[in-house]
């Protein structure tokens, strides 16, 4: 497994991606505050924060907490709501070279079915990824644990997109090659995995969780195994491209999703450690 | 809005002394010729501690002065993190991400009380030094500790003419006996052109609380640097979030890291801050 593993991926529906190392949902935003960082356009893709039908002011803080070798986020989906995203966001991206991938996320089948259909016009928009697998919202599990309700989901929103269709999954489910291949079936071009594992972490003077609503997503290097072992069983599972994210740090830890199967993968807790780390995990897997 | 991150930007300065003040507070001097040149009072910097995965997040830190191509952090030895910025030696390599943040809107004239509790003297020297280039020099002090070795020695706050600095202890081992919130009561007599203050969450819900309680007419600069558990520190995590009151006087969201941690203390919502457990439990 040695040579240049850095080179386009055809994801379907005409999208190519320029090179397989993106940016994850979450851990981005919108691609405005790395822009000014890094050289974000030398990147494969960025996969913005997850949006949703309506503004999102957000869960109550405190919303992050380290973990040993990782960190807990309840982020609660804070984002400005898929109109701002289309009409003000999606301006600014225009004459950027990196393929950006809206990250979708709701409470029914009509929330994400609105979104896909608000962003169907925009030029800008490369692709979306539904997110059916966020442990920080109520719901926000409900599509990603069940493969009949994903593929249902999965379905609706293949017939009003002829986008290229990205499903980010969960690896809070017993068996995460049952969904790859129920939402296979029903349409998707792709999948990504993982999204944070659900984790707790407790505050020892007061005996209390110190998130708030007791449990949040855990990422980092702590988590890349455990993703690894995901990615592998949907690698397994499915004909469509798969995308590897969870607790990628450099180009060793991309590699091994790219060797269980991936073609692509996603950095990103790394990236608030250091904004480089995605250009570094792409020129590595260059050399 | 998106965060102004133009000055921003990864830097690898070298340690040149970790000083120990005693009471815990340590002072981090290093080389950092980019930050130096960049950094406006209140902006801070997240300086990684150690080179693993563990802990795995930078840390935040105001950038407490700046003299040539080196500067200076505040801080105490109390998590993993910085126990490890605590055992820094001189030569050693020290990774950084700044300047960040929103800093402190710097008068021009006039008279300017500064209200520090505890580590919140942090931004000070900074603060102090661009104020004295603007030809303020009216400028008082109020630093609280716990107790007298806690207390950020008073002539660090400026260099070389040390401004008046009035101190209080809880324990009244060092000047007034008492908080500083009983010292800034008595120094809006003066009435300040502008008042800044860094500290403890709930130590600036105090210093608003004696600001309203005491029907002085308040100046229009009226600013706190507030905390919070950050992950990123550049608006990308929205980890950070603190409460602030909207302009139809509900409570909203506002991230530490990039709309802050200068904040207007007008802005702030106070009751909700109070609400909110302490930077501390993350």
């Amino acid at each position: 497994m040695t040579g240049n593993r850095a080179g386009g991926v055809d994801l379907g529906r005409g999208l190519t991606l320029p090179n397989p190392v993106g940016l994850a949902s979450g851990t981005a935003g919108y691609g405005f505050e790395l822009e000014q960082l890094i050289d974000i356009n030398r990147l494969g893709a960025l996969y913005t924060k997850g949006t949703t039908v309506h503004a999102r002011e957000g869960n109550p803080p405190p919303r992050v907490a380290e973990t040993g070798g990782g960190m807990l986020n309840s982020i609660g989906l804070q984002n400005p709501g898929v109109d701002v995203v289309a009409s003000t966001y999606a301006p600014r991206w225009k004459g950027w070279a990196i393929p950006i991938i809206v990250n979708v996320a709701g409470g029914s089948i009509d929330d994400y079915v609105h979104c896909a259909r608000v962003l169907e016009p925009i030029a800008e928009v490369a692709g979306i990824e539904l997110n059916i697998s966020c442990p920080n919202i109520a719901q926000g599990l409900d599509f990603g644990r069940d493969p009949a309700a994903a593929a249902r989901l999965v379905a609706a929103v293949r017939a009003v997109t002829e986008r290229c269709m990205i499903v980010k999954l969960s690896p809070n489910v017993t068996d995460i090659g049952a969904v790859a291949r129920a939402v296979e079936e029903a349409g998707a071009d792709a999948v990504s995995a993982v999204n944070t594992y659900i984790g707790r972490k407790i505050h020892r003077a007061s005996g209390r969780s110190v998130l708030p609503l007791g449990t949040g997503g855990l990422s980092g290097p702590a988590i890349q195994p455990l993703a690894l072992a995901a990615v592998a069983a949907v690698c397994h599972a499915v004909r469509i491209p798969v995308i590897g994210v969870g607790g990628i740090a450099d180009a060793a830890s991309a590699l091994d999703f790219l060797i269980v199967g991936a073609c692509a993968v996603q950095v990103g807790t790394a990236t608030f450690v250091n904004p480089e780390t995605a250009l570094q995990v792409l020129d590595g897997l260059r050399d | 809005m998106t965060a102004d991150l133009s000055s921003a930007a990864l830097e690898t300065g070298e340690v040149l002394v970790v000083e120990r003040l005693g009471g815990g507070l340590l002072e981090l001097v290093a080389r950092l010729p980019h930050l130096a040149a960049t950094a406006m009072p209140g902006m801070f910097a997240q300086l990684r501690c150690g080179h693993g995965t563990s802990p795995l997040l930078r840390r935040p830190f105001s950038v407490a002065w700046t003299q040539d191509d080196t500067c200076g952090f505040i801080f105490e030895a109390v998590g993993a993190g910085t126990r490890l910025l605590a055992e820094l030696e001189p030569g050693d390599p020290l990774d950084i991400l700044g300047p960040l943040g929103h800093g402190f809107s710097v008068v021009d004239g006039g008279s300017v009380v500064c209200v520090s509790g505890g580590l919140g003297c942090a931004p000070f020297p900074l603060l102090i030094n661009e104020l004295r280039r603007r030809g303020v020099e009216d400028i008082l002090v109020l630093n609280g500790a716990r107790t007298a070795t806690r207390l950020y020695p008073a002539e660090r706050f400026a260099r070389p003419a040390v401004p008046v600095v009035a101190e209080a202890t809880d324990d009244g081992t060092r000047g007034h006996h008492g908080y500083v919130t009983d010292l800034l009561r008595r120094a809006l007599g003066s009435r300040p052109s502008a008042i800044y203050a860094c500290g403890p969450n709930a130590m600036l819900g105090a210093v608003m609380r004696t600001l309203l309680e005491s029907g002085a007419d308040l100046p229009p600069t009226l600013e706190a640097s507030l905390e919070a558990p950050m992950g990123c520190g550049f608006g990308t995590c929205l980890g950070c979030a603190l409460p602030v009151r909207g302009e139809d006087g509900t409570s909203a969201w506002r991230l530490c890291c990039t709309d802050g941690p200068v904040m207007s203390m007008r802005d702030v919502d106070w009751e909700g801050l109070r609400a909110l457990p302490g930077a501390d439990v993350a």
